[in-house]
């Protein structure tokens, strides 16, 4: 038997349509693989085009003790961040003209007792052979006094020193992806709210709709199932950046991790996005044709991108006074406090306060759209003024 | 019975609904004329909810309307509403739904709505890509699937070829039948004499003839047909008292007899006239009844 829908069931009834209607259109698989391979281009082009690893040198040298330098080098290469490819040429001349016509980078010649070196070669390089010949020498010069080759052999490996890094490793490129997708994210979501409800407006069929249900639940459902859409397709993003970020090796960025990252971009997402779609669902509430939506909705679309561009000094700088303060102010705050969690530099009860004031904010807005929605979704023809809708009166008091 | 005690509406400084009253009654189909402009729709919409009166009170079993009632009410909007890329299957469960039935009832109250308006073949297909008229019957099947108590149609006949009224005309017919007060507006008048029990005329926001249908044609007066061979012009007609020339129709003159008037004293006259090949009973038709009191 048919019955008033009213709150939850109502407000679920149409989030269910949304997100049942959205997840089978082909827009949003299109945006999600877009996505994806755009962030896997930022993942992965670094590493492709070389960058981000160890620079490549090339060592040669002719007789067999040169060689064995060249190739201590090589098994000890990691320690001087190169990556080293030893040649063997015929002659000591062959191996000096290789590094004269800048086809070599380092050539050890007279039975590994002297050692020629590109103009431009890797620092790196010239170190590790450097190295790599004296330990020999010192093998020899301990076997030359008697050891045997087990006491040269732990003379010469004591255990290399841990290294305990000190200071914030920099999470910069983490923040800065993390806030890219946040945006992006907010953005589309937000105009894919307010299209939906001109939608409806301009087919009429908020008509239809309003005669079962109160336009307030209309509005929470839609604002709600648009969300649990842009939620999903982040969290794939997020899940497929993690994989690929794994594969690459390149999970350990510094700050909390990727996978906290992940989290607080979660979090951040249904904050900012509740906030912008009841903004962008009012502005489509004002309006009767799509073409007319840009009129209202440039403000609150000015507001995102200008929130973006004021959170990129935050990436360099996340402790900056000018950082603190645009974390705490809602339209902002999305975007900025993320990448001060990511950088590990806010204090948990500026995260409260932020999450708090940002909750406020969204109760108001939530209460303002919810009135100028339900005054101005039914009035078609001209735009409806925001402080009419504020006012006015469309409906039955339901 | 669904009840609009003196309903007012005003946009700005236009009266769209001045104290308009209308009843629908349990099996009754009734219909709602007037010409455009006159408050079909402003009263529809405030009946359903959708728009808020100035004045006066929407009763439904003689109390006072509830959102709760109101939600057992069918509805279709003048303006169609359809979401255009979604499923016809999925469209008429989803409104469904929201009128409260769980997914089970809303499953199966979708398959006998789409089997009622012919559409059960059609119901993967998505909406925009149907013909209007089967939109149109989607827009029905919408209107049905939550079995309401009440239903309200806004022009549920315009843009519908033949067999589409046919089809439309048989579920309102049908649901009236089954004791379910039925409303809708209309332009075509003949069908809405043909189809309706009752007949309601707005003409500038008031009703203002109402009742059954027979009881309207009747109010009309009694008119008799009469065609005579030959007769060159009606003079024939001015020696009968009580008798008026109200129209011509194929040769044949429309008289209207006031009360008290026999009709065979017409009836000799016109014999005086000449050889008479007609002469028939004509009962007004609605839209005789329908120029005469909105204008």
């Amino acid at each position: 038997m048919s019955g008033e829908l009213r709150g939850w069931p109502a407000i679920r009834t149409v989030a269910r349509r949304e997100i049942r209607e959205r997840g089978r259109d082909k827009a949003t698989a299109i945006s999600t693989l877009v996505t994806l391979v755009i962030l896997a281009a930022i993942v992965l082009l670094p590493s492709a085009l070389g960058s981000g690893k160890d620079p490549k040198a090339t060592v040669v040298g002719a007789d067999p003790a040169a060689l064995a330098v060249a190739r201590t080098a090589h098994a000890g290469q990691q320690a001087f961040s190169v990556r080293l490819t030893v040649d063997r040429v015929a002659t000591d001349a062959a191996a000096a003209r290789r590094v004269r016509d800048g086809d070599a980078d380092v050539a050890i010649l007279r039975d590994g007792r002297a050692v020629v070196a590109a103009h431009d070669a890797e620092d790196g390089a010239i170190a590790a052979v450097q190295a790599a010949s004296r330990a020999q020498r010192t093998a020899a010069a301990l076997a030359a006094r008697g050891l045997s080759r087990a006491e040269v052999a732990q003379a010469l490996a004591p255990p290399a020193l841990p290294v305990a890094r000190a200071g914030k490793e920099d999470a910069s490129g983490l923040a800065f992806v993390v806030l890219l997708v946040l945006y992006g994210q907010i953005l589309a979501y937000g105009i894919v709210v307010a299209t939906g409800v001109v939608e409806e407006k301009q087919s009429r069929i908020v008509e239809l709709v309003l005669s079962a249900i109160r336009p307030r639940d209309l509005l929470a459902g839609k604002v709600l199932g648009v969300g649990v859409v842009g939620l999903v397709q982040l969290l794939l993003i997020g899940v497929a950046g993690l994989g690929l970020s794994a594969a690459t090796g390149h999970l350990d960025v510094g700050g909390p991790g990727v996978p906290a990252a992940l989290l607080i971009a979660l979090c951040w997402f249904l904050l900012g996005y509740a906030l912008y779609a009841c903004a962008y669902a009012t502005g489509g509430a004002l309006v009767s044709r799509q073409e007319e939506l840009q009129s209202t909705t440039t403000p609150i679309t000015m507001a995102v991108i200008g929130s973006f561009f004021v959170s990129l000094p935050a990436l360099d700088d996340p402790s900056s006074t000018l950082a603190e303060i645009l974390s705490f102010i809602p339209p902002c705050a999305p975007l900025v406090m993320p990448i001060r969690q990511i950088a590990g530099d806010a204090p948990a009860w500026q995260i409260g306060l932020s999450v708090v004031v940002m909750l406020a904010a969204i109760a108001l807005l939530v209460a303002i759209a919810g009135r100028v929605y339900a005054n101005a979704v039914l009035r078609t023809g001209a735009r409806v003024r925001l402080g009419t809708a504020l006012r006015g009166r469309g409906r039955a008091a339901a | 019975m669904l009840e609009l005690d003196r309903i007012s509406r005003r946009f700005g400084d236009v009266v769209a609904l001045d104290e308009l009253s209308l009843t629908v009654a349990p099996d009754r189909l009734t219909g709602f004329v007037g010409p455009n402009g006159a408050g079909k729709t402003t009263a529809m919409r405030i009946a359903l909810g959708v728009l808020e009166a100035d004045g006066g009170e929407v009763r439904w079993e003689g109390r006072p309307v509830t959102p709760a009632d109101r939600a057992r009410f069918g509805y279709m909007p003048e303006e169609r509403g359809l979401y255009p890329r979604m499923r016809v299957a999925d469209q008429v469960e989803h409104f469904t739904r929201l009128h409260g039935l769980d997914g089970a009832a809303a499953r199966a109250a979708t398959v006998d709505a789409l089997d009622l308006v012919g559409l059960a073949g059609e119901a993967t297909t998505r909406t925009d890509t149907l013909s209007l008229g089967n939109q149109q019957r989607v827009q029905l099947a919408v209107a049905l699937a939550h079995s309401p108590v009440l239903l309200v149609l806004d022009e549920p006949f315009s843009g519908l070829d033949p067999i589409g009224v046919d089809v439309m005309a048989e579920a309102l017919r049908a649901r009236a039948d089954r004791g379910v007060p039925t409303v809708f507006s209309s332009h075509q008048l003949d069908l809405v004499e043909r189809l309706c029990d009752d007949v309601a005329i707005v003409a500038h926001g008031r009703v203002v003839a109402a009742g059954p249908v027979t009881e309207l044609r009747r109010r009309g007066g009694r008119r008799q047909r009469v065609a005579v061979d030959g007769a060159r012009d009606d003079a024939w007609l001015a020696a009968v008292p009580g008798a008026e020339l109200v129209g011509r129709d194929d040769g044949a003159v429309i008289v209207a007899l006031a009360d008290g008037v026999d009709d065979q004293v017409l009836l000799d006259a016109a014999r005086a006239a000449g050889p008479v090949r007609q002469f028939t009973p004509d009962e007004p038709r609605l839209a005789d009844l329908f120029r005469e009191v909105v204008t």
